[in-house]
């Protein structure tokens, strides 16, 4: 439950004859985690080659690509799932030729006409320059000693021109204006140069005969013409996207497979004759793995290299360099599982170390539950929470959904037996005059509510989040609460050491720090009654101290030999900090309570005007303003709670908590298998 | 009169505590909100671990405050 699932490595030895069915086994296994070969790591070996087949699967997986590419198929497009039998019968029988064939043609032509709309525009925009000038077409050109230059420019450039030629202008700020000059042909460049200097930009003047509107006219009817044909093409490519979505995604994934699988001979060791596939394998699942394949394919032994990998360094250090590392494959029920999410974004755990997912999935939700602490805000958290769990499928949102799910629980909790609190208002209690405090008894007029909840609430009426009388109690059961999760990341990190490297090098290494936090402890317990609380005299508070100081001392001592007096300096005054850290427990409470009263007295009181010792109310209108105005305030709170709530919660287990112990930087367990998303997986050929 | 003066400076100094706290935690989200906006915008997927961070110097603040509530109420 703690450390990741023992693992052991195997060696599968083979006759390359067989190198294809080993690989569809592999594959059906699901449990196999492939170990890499590296070049000159054996002598005698050298890596494999790609399968036959490998060429002839990238090609059609690229086509394949680019159609999905060309029809706007994505992963997000609904299409549905294909059985693997049908897809491949289909793959062999040249499907994806003759699709891309068809799609091809359509898609050519709607290349072809976009290109001439483009080139049409162009044309267009040229001739509605051109038509502002008294020119024809077949003028511009055909001409044996003068030449014309055509173009755009910014400044009118004819008194420059001066006598060179005959220049025709049009001015034009808004829509570009429009120069043509005819002049000699040897002055083309001369005129070119003058040109330059008014920003000047040639265009190309359409071939053609007789005037420029006409011509205009011509382009503008072959537009449209155009563009109704492309209408019917992108209609014909709707058509097609439809009829082929589904092949082409299951298609792409079976494809996608078989080139993975193709190219896995470039991963293993192999001779002429022979391949050699290392492995991790779960340790529990090594017999069967062993007995499938080999009863599976005759040509093939499965040798069990490490029984069990232990979780010692010294083991790891034995191995050669590519069996050094062992991955980490967590082991979860259903419900802890939920609580990967967190570790997962810190770092994978290594093999030899304590998944502290387990102990996320215990106070992450039980502190987000003490931080909202209210019945009003946990019954739609457990509703929203549920509702996720049941239909979310991104991972993020499942993570959140998560949290809110047993958060919610455990703010119910909370909020019914402990603050006994509804949207910031107790249930019952003892209403004072000029006191702004409302209860659900006195405002529904439910006297009886006393007794039930008299029952089990701290003095009748639960732990107001906000009431001087509480405030300290919360704030030292919040240090109570920070010391304890703080104790068991500590404790934490002496039994990673004590699995990595044994009991005595763990205690010295991970002890110091340990002892130096209990004596901090208890050297602030001791000081904190003294001075604050006046619990204690100066009699009663030494002994405590003293014990405090040798305990912390003996710390130090650990950690000075470890890592040198440095870090004792700058972790005493951290060690203070992060128990204080834990206070946020009670602040963030404390914040949203007083915003709830601050809000349950604008909605409540100034505007219905109901008053709960006297009773009356401020009329209908106004009880119902009031109540909108209560809804609208309570979500704003609500919605804070699930940022501040959550936020703080992760924070106290990613930053306090784990940082105590977790190394992290493990390689996740990572086995060969096949994600069926849009293709049905075909047990017939499975179990063949 | 003398005990609403000495009330009267208890709360000023829990309000200069809350305060100045808090202007040292805005101070640090400050720098923290401007890196974190920049590394969404290159990768969306960083927003869990930018929020993370943008609440790290929270805890400056909540010292502030427990100094209050210890000048405020009697433990």
């Amino acid at each position: 439950m703690f450390l990741p699932e023992s693992m052991s490595r195997i060696v599968i030895v083979g006759a390359n004859s067989c190198i294809d069915e080993t690989i569809e086994a592999l594959y059906a296994l699901e449990n196999i985690h492939l170990i890499d070969h590296t070049v000159d790591a054996d002598e005698g070996f050298t890596l494999g080659t790609p399968r036959p087949y490998s060429p002839k699967t990238a090609e059609r997986l690229l086509k394949v690509r680019a159609m999905e590419k060309d029809l706007g198929i994505n992963k997000h497009t609904k299409t549905n799932p294909i059985s693997e039998s049908e897809i491949r019968s289909q793959i062999t029988s040249d499907s994806v030729e003759s699709v891309e064939s068809e799609v091809r043609a359509v898609l050519d032509k709607r290349n072809d006409l976009n290109q001439r709309i483009t080139e049409l525009n162009a044309k267009k925009k040229n001739l509605e320059l051109l038509a502002r000038l008294p020119i024809d077409l077949d003028l511009y050109a055909g001409y044996k000693s003068i030449t014309s230059v055509v173009g755009t420019v910014e400044k009118d450039p004819t008194q420059a021109l001066g006598g060179m030629g005959e220049t025709f202008v049009s001015m034009d700020k808004k829509a570009g204006s429009i120069v043509a000059v005819f002049v000699k042909n040897e002055d083309r460049s001369q005129a070119q140069n003058i040109l330059s200097e008014y920003g000047f930009s040639e265009i190309q003047v359409p071939e053609g005969t007789g005037s420029v509107t006409a011509a205009l006219q011509a382009v503008d009817s072959e537009l449209a013409v155009v563009t109704k044909e492309l209408a019917v093409v992108e209609q014909e490519t709707g058509v097609l996207f439809e009829k082929h979505k589904h092949f082409l995604r299951a298609t792409d994934e079976e494809l996608t497979y078989d080139a993975e699988k193709g190219t896995l001979p470039v991963r293993i060791a192999t001779t002429q004759y022979s391949f050699v596939i290392d492995a991790w394998v779960p340790s529990n699942q090594v017999l069967e793995v062993k007995q499938t394949l080999e009863k599976k394919i005759s040509a093939v032994y499965v040798e069990v290299e490490e029984e069990k990998r232990g979780r010692r360094e010294s083991e790891a250090d034995k191995q050669e360099d590519r069996f050094k590392t062992v991955p980490t494959k967590m082991k979860h029920g259903k419900t802890t599982k939920l609580f990967e999410y967190p570790t997962k974004m810190m770092s994978i755990p290594k093999y030899n170390e304590v998944d502290p997912t387990v102990l996320i999935a215990i106070f992450l939700p039980l502190f987000f539950g003490f931080m909202v602490g209210d019945v009003g805000y946990a019954i739609p958290f457990i509703i929203l929470g549920a509702y996720g769990l049941k239909f979310a499928k991104n991972p993020d949102w499942r993570a959140i959904a998560t949290v809110l799910f047993f958060g919610g629980i455990w703010a119910f909790i909370f909020g019914f037996f402990f603050f006994g609190e509804a949207l910031g208002m107790h249930f019952v209690g003892h209403i004072e005059e000029g006191a702004v405090t409302y209860t659900w008894a006195a405002l529904l007029g439910l006297d009886n509510l006393d007794k039930f909840f008299g029952m089990f609430l701290m003095n009748g009426h639960g732990v107001g989040k906000i009431d001087p009388e509480y405030v300290g109690m919360l704030l030292r059961l919040s240090v109570y609460v920070g010391v304890v999760h703080l104790g068991i990341g500590y404790v934490t990190a002496i039994y990673n050491k004590s699995v990595q490297y044994g009991f005595k090098h763990g205690f010295l290494e991970k002890g110091g720090p340990f002892l130096s936090f209990v004596g901090v402890v208890i050297v602030g317990y001791a000081i904190a009654f003294f001075l604050i609380m006046k619990a204690f005299t100066v009699d009663e508070m030494l002994p405590i101290l003293i014990v405090g100081i040798v305990v912390l001392a003996i710390g130090s001592v650990l950690v000075v030999r470890e890592e040198g007096a440095m870090k004792v300096i700058v972790d005493l005054p951290d060690t203070f900090g992060i128990i204080l850290s834990y206070t946020r427990l009670v602040a963030i409470g404390m914040s949203k309570a007083g915003m709830a009263l601050a809000f349950n007295y604008i909605a409540i009181g100034m505007i219905a005007g109901v008053d709960p010792l006297h009773g009356g109310s401020a009329g209908i209108v106004m009880v119902i303003l009031g109540f909108v105005v209560f809804c609208v305030l309570h979500l704003m709170i609500w919605t804070l709670a699930i940022l501040s709530g959550g936020l703080h919660a992760l924070r106290l287990q990613l930053v306090e908590f784990m940082i105590r112990f977790y190394e992290g930087d493990g390689t996740e367990f990572n086995p060969l298998k096949i994600k069926h998303v849009k293709t049905i997986s075909n047990i017939n050929t499975k179990e063949a | 009169m003398a005990a609403a003066e000495a009330a009267g400076m208890i709360a000023i100094g829990a309000g200069l505590a809350v305060g100045l706290a808090g202007i040292g935690t805005g101070l640090a989200q400050k720098d923290i909100g401007a890196a974190a906006v920049g590394a969404i915008t290159e990768d969306p997927k960083m927003l869990g671990k930018a929020l993370m961070f943008m609440v790290l110097p929270e805890t400056i603040v909540i010292f502030g405050l427990v100094i209050a509530i210890l000048a405020l109420f009697t433990l």
